[in-house]
């Protein structure tokens, strides 16, 4: 039977469209995790730069103030590897300040702001984690461990303070 | 920003998801962004607003206890391709992504900022089971997924395994709640239904049996219902003396139906299954009626257990009557619903619903990114460009 001649390069053919087909998923997912990423990271400046702005109340005390400022500061200036830990305190600084509420009725607009960029670092978290999540489940899959279709893309990784971000928001 | 939305079901044809998209587009359009909206239509020349194109004649499938009117095929796929790429959207805002229709056919052949809103409600079903391996590498390329209600992300965590944020279904709450009365429709002891009460999913026949044991405490009780459907056909079950406070209003317009809620004393959901969210419950709650609702997952939800609104026992006629009987006896328990109700339903207003979705577009999508057609980087011609593109 000359059957297997016409069978073997098909299958050939096959098996080299599932894995750039496979490939394609993953490069996706990981450009989503990307995009996710970007503009998580800009709202999180966006927040840093804010409780900067929030320390200027002459009404605070000076403790807290100093509290606020270095973990705004930190969390702009700090690299990756302290970078969750500086976001996670500067979360817990702002969420000291918010319950405030009579320096919140005093200035309205600025925290009508943090609100804001609240709820959006709230949706930015969920689809970062929602990506991260995604993309590490496909690349766990044998055949993409076995065919090295990740290539060179470094692994997508959440941060501690995503998880205590969200709990501190949702409550 | 431009915005493009796709409609899976037929403008011309009045539903949920439709009223939803355009609600959407309207607010959008207020605030200034620019909206193009893709649905099927059975007659082009129905459509009024200016930013809706037709994508051709629906087809009508059975599909979760209704008829769905859904458009597929290559000519729709044409079609949407043409759309897209005329369109130069910075956002394309999928509504039902995971049925056959326009809004498939676009997920699969667009890339970019794209994001999903998963509408339905559905139990597990083995036929996805059996479709989830094609449906799931297009579904994995919306960049956020949008679930309307907790039972919708669900459904979308048992069927596709994927996770999606949650955002209801928004509504005009000013609108409910500024609406006149109608002096025909109010009278004492009211109760309104609104829906096409000839699906069985919705319940009318609960009501119908839970009729009787209510005339027999308050014999001046009256049955007020709102909906497209044969109102002879669903007397004949009812008991020739009762049928006198029955009264059947056909289809009634968004203005009529809020003056309806603001008319009738109590609103009635006796759905048995297949909701998803209950817009109408919020637009009961915004125009201030108390509601009793079965306890079907989606309006316990949404009622937060009976916090907002009496639950009975879905399909329990004896269940549904008490409650009704002791709405509409016990003046304060009412007030006290109409009073919480206004007040809940302020979230669910466009205002805050549209900055939450405005939200999601911002997140799903890269500096300056455009959606654009896939065709380009299809795996294998990206295989012969390859040398090109360097």
């Amino acid at each position: 039977m000359d059957l297997p001649i016409f069978v073997a390069p098909l299958i050939i053919l096959l098996i080299i469209w599932y894995l750039t087909f496979s490939a394609t998923r993953l490069d996706r997912l990981h450009q989503r995790v990307e995009t996710s990423w970007a503009n998580l990271d800009a709202i999180l400046q966006r927040r840093a730069s804010l409780a900067l702005e929030l320390t200027h109340f002459p009404e605070t005390d000076p403790a807290g103030n100093l509290l606020l400022t270095s973990a705004a500061h930190h969390a702009r200036a700090a690299d990756i590897s302290v970078r969750s830990e500086a976001e996670s305190s500067l979360t817990a600084a702002l969420l000291l300040l918010r319950q405030e509420s009579w320096l919140v009725e005093k200035y309205p607009d600025l925290f009508e702001e943090l609100d804001q960029i609240t709820e959006r670092l709230k949706v930015g978290i969920s689809l970062h984690v929602e990506g991260v999540s995604a993309a590490r489940a496909r690349r766990s899959k044998l055949i993409y461990r076995i065919f090295r279709l990740a290539g060179k893309a470094p692994l997508p990784v959440r941060y501690a303070f995503e998880d205590d971000s969200l709990v501190e928001v949702q409550r | 920003m431009k915005i493009g939305l796709i409609s899976p079901y037929a403008w011309d044809v009045p539903g949920g998801v439709q009223a939803h998209i355009r609600d959407l587009a309207y607010h959008y359009l207020d605030q200034g962004h620019e909206i193009s909206v893709l649905a099927p239509a059975s007659d082009e020349n129905s459509i009024v607003e200016n930013f809706v194109v037709s994508a051709g004649r629906p087809v009508a499938i059975p599909y979760n206890g209704a008829v769905a009117r859904v458009l597929f095929g290559p000519v729709a796929a044409s079609r949407v391709r043409q759309w897209v790429a005329g369109g130069d959207f910075d956002v394309l805002h999928l509504h039902e992504p995971a049925i056959p229709s326009l809004s498939l056919l676009a997920c699969s052949i667009a890339e970019g900022p794209l994001v999903g809103t998963f509408h339905a409600a559905a139990p597990r079903q083995k036929v996805t089971f059996a479709i989830a391996p094609f449906l799931e590498p297009v579904i994995e390329k919306l960049r956020a997924r949008i679930a309307v209600s907790e039972i919708a992300r669900e459904t979308l965590r048992i069927h596709l395994d994927t996770d999606a944020v949650v955002i209801p279904n928004g509504i005009s709450a000013d609108f409910y709640q500024r609406a006149e009365a109608n002096p025909a429709w109010s009278r004492e002891l009211t109760i309104g239904f609104i829906g096409r009460f000839s699906e069985p999913r919705k319940g009318l026949n609960i009501l119908l049996e839970a009729l009787p044991k209510i005339a027999l405490v308050l014999p001046d009780v009256r049955l007020l219902i709102a909906g497209p459907g044969d109102g002879m056909e669903a007397m004949e079950s009812v008991n020739p003396a009762l049928r006198s406070r029955i009264r059947f209003l056909g289809r009634i317009d968004d203005d009529a139906k809020a003056s309806f809620l603001k008319s009738v004393s109590v609103y009635v959901a006796p759905n048995t299954g297949g909701e998803s969210f209950g817009i109408i419950l919020t637009e009961a709650m915004a125009s201030g009626v108390p509601i009793v609702a079965s306890n079907i997952p989606a309006f316990s939800q949404l009622l937060e257990d009976g916090k907002y609104g009496l639950l009975f026992e879905n399909e329990n006629a004896s269940d549904l009557a008490e409650k009704l009987i002791r709405l509409l006896k016990d003046k304060e328990l009412a007030r006290g619903y109409s009073e919480l109700g206004i007040q809940y339903a302020k979230r669910f207003d466009w205002t805050q619903v549209g900055d939450e979705i405005m939200n999601v577009y911002l997140h799903a999508r890269g500096e300056d990114e455009k959606v654009t057609l896939l065709s380009e980087a299809r795996p294998w011609s990206r295989l012969f460009t390859r040398g090109e593109e360097e």
